[in-house]
């Protein structure tokens, strides 16, 4: 469900499901905690592409942040709509930085 | 009688994205984007609990989403049969769950959202159990009735 792609030493890991709801969020997981095991430290989570979170989702993502820890970051870029509104309404926007775009993110990440 | 729909769906995670499209189809036209994004939300949170707490995840299970379209709001109902929720987890959960500090990520939930979701994103809440039969009651004001 994720594909990615190394840009100036920032992985950007793009979402390929509409949705990451309960019966996705363990896969989003382990293959979220591959991409951080594998030494990816500098993380853009690509959520453009998604248009529906739910509290599994979201669990899932903060459960990324915290396997990485104080050894890196990740960003989310792209979220739009509900996916948005979730993460103002949880305060998870105080949690990650949101960028519109990955481009955004990237440039934060990198510089 | 305002018109009211029954979907019903076994008790499996990947079925419950379908209902949500569902659900969501139907209320379109009375409600508006955002507020039909609070009650999608409030609808899979709900169903999951009842797959992931009610039944613990065993398939084969019912569960039942009733619609019913009032010109003023959106009345949904979850019934299910699988041991009742514990008493009071509704009226405990709260936004208060999301008042986490957010520069200690130890203090930033990962889990148990679902409830507070719910509160959060629907007008009024209850959950009845009895005679083997649980059922959640979600209200969602339309916030400009149609006429």
């Amino acid at each position: 469900m994720l594909t990615s792609e190394l840009r100036n030493n920032v992985l950007v890991v793009h979402v390929t499901e509409k949705r990451v709801d309960a019966s996705k969020a363990p896969l989003f997981k382990d293959e979220m905690t591959r991409c951080i095991d594998d030494g990816h430290h500098q993380l853009v989570l690509d959520l453009s592409g998604v248009d529906f979170v739910d509290s599994s989702g979201l669990g899932a993502i903060v459960s990324c942040l915290k396997r990485l820890g104080p050894r890196g970051s990740l960003a989310v870029a792209g979220a739009k709509g509900a996916v948005s509104r979730l993460f103002t309404l949880t305060r998870m926007d105080k949690v990650f930085a949101l960028h519109d775009t990955v481009d955004a993110a990237v440039e934060q990440l990198s510089a | 009688m305002a018109p009211s729909i029954s979907l019903l769906i076994d008790s499996d995670l990947d079925k419950v994205a379908h209902i949500a499209r569902a659900v969501r189809g139907v209320c379109t036209g009375l409600l508006a984007a955002e507020e039909a994004d609070a009650v999608e939300l409030s609808v899979v949170e709900a169903i999951n609990n009842v797959i992931k707490h009610g039944y613990h995840g065993q398939p084969g299970q019912d569960v039942q989403v009733i619609v019913g379209l009032h010109p003023d709001r959106v009345v949904i109902e979850i019934v299910d049969h699988a041991p009742p929720m514990q008493a009071g987890l509704i009226e405990q959960a709260s936004e208060d769950l999301f008042s986490f500090d957010a520069t200690n990520l130890d203090d930033v939930p990962e889990g148990g959202m679902g409830l507070a979701l719910i509160r959060m994103n629907m007008d009024e809440v209850e959950y009845s159990a009895g005679s083997g039969e649980n059922r959640l009651r979600m209200v969602k004001r339309v916030e400009a009735p149609a006429g």
